[in-house]
């Protein structure tokens, strides 16, 4: 007898010992594609903050020395990514918990708080982004017009105004473009997430 | 409407399961990796099944969906695969080859099938299925010679991985 039909009976026998999975089991599996958005959370977050620090490390343009920046500059750049890993780590936490929930009930919890880090990741970013770009505006501003004290002594309130709407518009810009990317990096998931909640929610009733 | 529509997939599935868990036995090696895979067979069968228009059984959609997953997967981490592991697999097949037991003798067929490639793979279970050429060929979307061709093949190949 050929080598495969032998095997072939012993197959058909070893069919009683595989597993049974249960009706929920099996639902559950099928919402359980959301681990998939959460775990590209966590990539793309992983790969946003390597760019960040390697363009922090190899990329130095000229405008840089004229421009400047006090060191406190650096400072804030370490503790923001000290910030960013923090969120990293909330971001594989969430995976994890989302990849080995075995209830509906706390699926949605789950992709609820997921969403929630999110949302906290993105708010950091843009305010952080917002406060250092009004700082670095001001100050070079001021340091062009020959320091604080040679601009506090000729200053006039047209300068303040200037040096106001300038930081606010270009503020602004930089939120917007920073928006915009996050839009397109996490939007797509974050729907996706809450389009898999509302499904799941509506079952459970 | 997509909840009837849902309650019908999984209650057809929950009957059929044994398909799937059969598929992932072949394709896998540790339990983890046969929940990994069943999900993912499970997501993309619950993917098709709008387009499953019940002109065929479920279960022969089912294979059909399934082992493209299967296949699909293993080729994406085939490159993974280590000769090293290839090595090993092959010292444990001789080391155990002096042990005639029908037990034994059976394990070493399984670790051989193991060692096939993702569409060999396909072809030896549609087989242990006890599925005719005709039925196989329709699964794996290759004409009927083919399929006997690839399956004299396979035989062959097992047989030299069996008595090295």
């Amino acid at each position: 007898m050929d080598e495969l039909d032998f095997l072939k009976k012993d197959w058909q026998e070893r069919e009683k010992e595989l597993p049974k999975l249960s009706y929920n089991d099996i639902y559950m599996m099928m919402w359980k594609k959301s681990s998939s958005s959460v775990k590209w959370i966590f990539y793309i977050s992983v790969i946003e903050l390597t760019f960040g620090v390697l363009l922090g490390i190899f990329y130095h343009p000229s405008f840089e020395k004229e421009l400047n920046l006090p060191p406190a500059y650096n400072y804030l750049t370490y503790a923001s990514s000290l910030i960013i890993i923090y969120f990293i780590i909330r971001f594989f936490r969430n995976y994890k918990r989302i990849s080995t929930t075995s209830s509906v009930k706390g699926l949605l919890e789950n992709i609820i708080k997921a969403r929630r880090t999110v949302r906290q990741y993105i708010i950091f970013n843009l305010s952080f982004a917002g406060i250092v770009s009004i700082g670095s505006i001001i100050y070079v501003y001021i340091q062009q017009s020959g320091g604080w004290n040679s601009f506090a002594a000729q200053a006039t309130p047209k300068d303040y105004l200037v040096i106001f709407v300038i930081s606010v518009l270009a503020t602004a810009i930089i939120i917007g473009f920073f928006l915009g990317i996050y839009y397109l990096l996490y939007g797509i998931l974050m729907r996706k997430l809450k389009r898999n909640y509302n499904e799941i929610k509506k079952m459970e009733l | 409407m997509t909840q009837e529509l849902e309650h019908k997939f999984v209650s057809e599935l929950e009957e059929n399961q044994n398909i799937v868990h059969k598929i992932c036995k072949i394709y896998t090696d540790d339990p983890e990796a046969h929940n990994d895979l069943f999900q993912e067979i499970t997501i993309q069968l619950w993917k098709a099944y709008p387009k499953f228009r019940g002109d065929a059984k479920f279960s022969t959609w089912m294979y059909r969906i399934a082992l493209n997953t299967a296949i699909t997967l293993y080729r994406k981490s085939k490159r993974q695969v280590k000769t090293q592991d290839f090595d090993t697999v092959l010292n444990k097949v001789k080391a155990k080859e002096y042990d005639d037991t029908e037990e034994k003798q059976l394990q070493l067929m399984y670790d051989a099938i193991k060692q096939l490639n993702d569409i060999e793979k396909a072809l030896v279970f549609l087989y242990l299925e006890d599925k005719n050429y005709k039925e196989i060929a329709d699964t794996i979307g290759i004409t009927e010679v083919n399929a006997r061709v690839k399956m004299n093949r396979i035989k062959t190949k097992l047989k030299n991985i069996l008595n090295p």
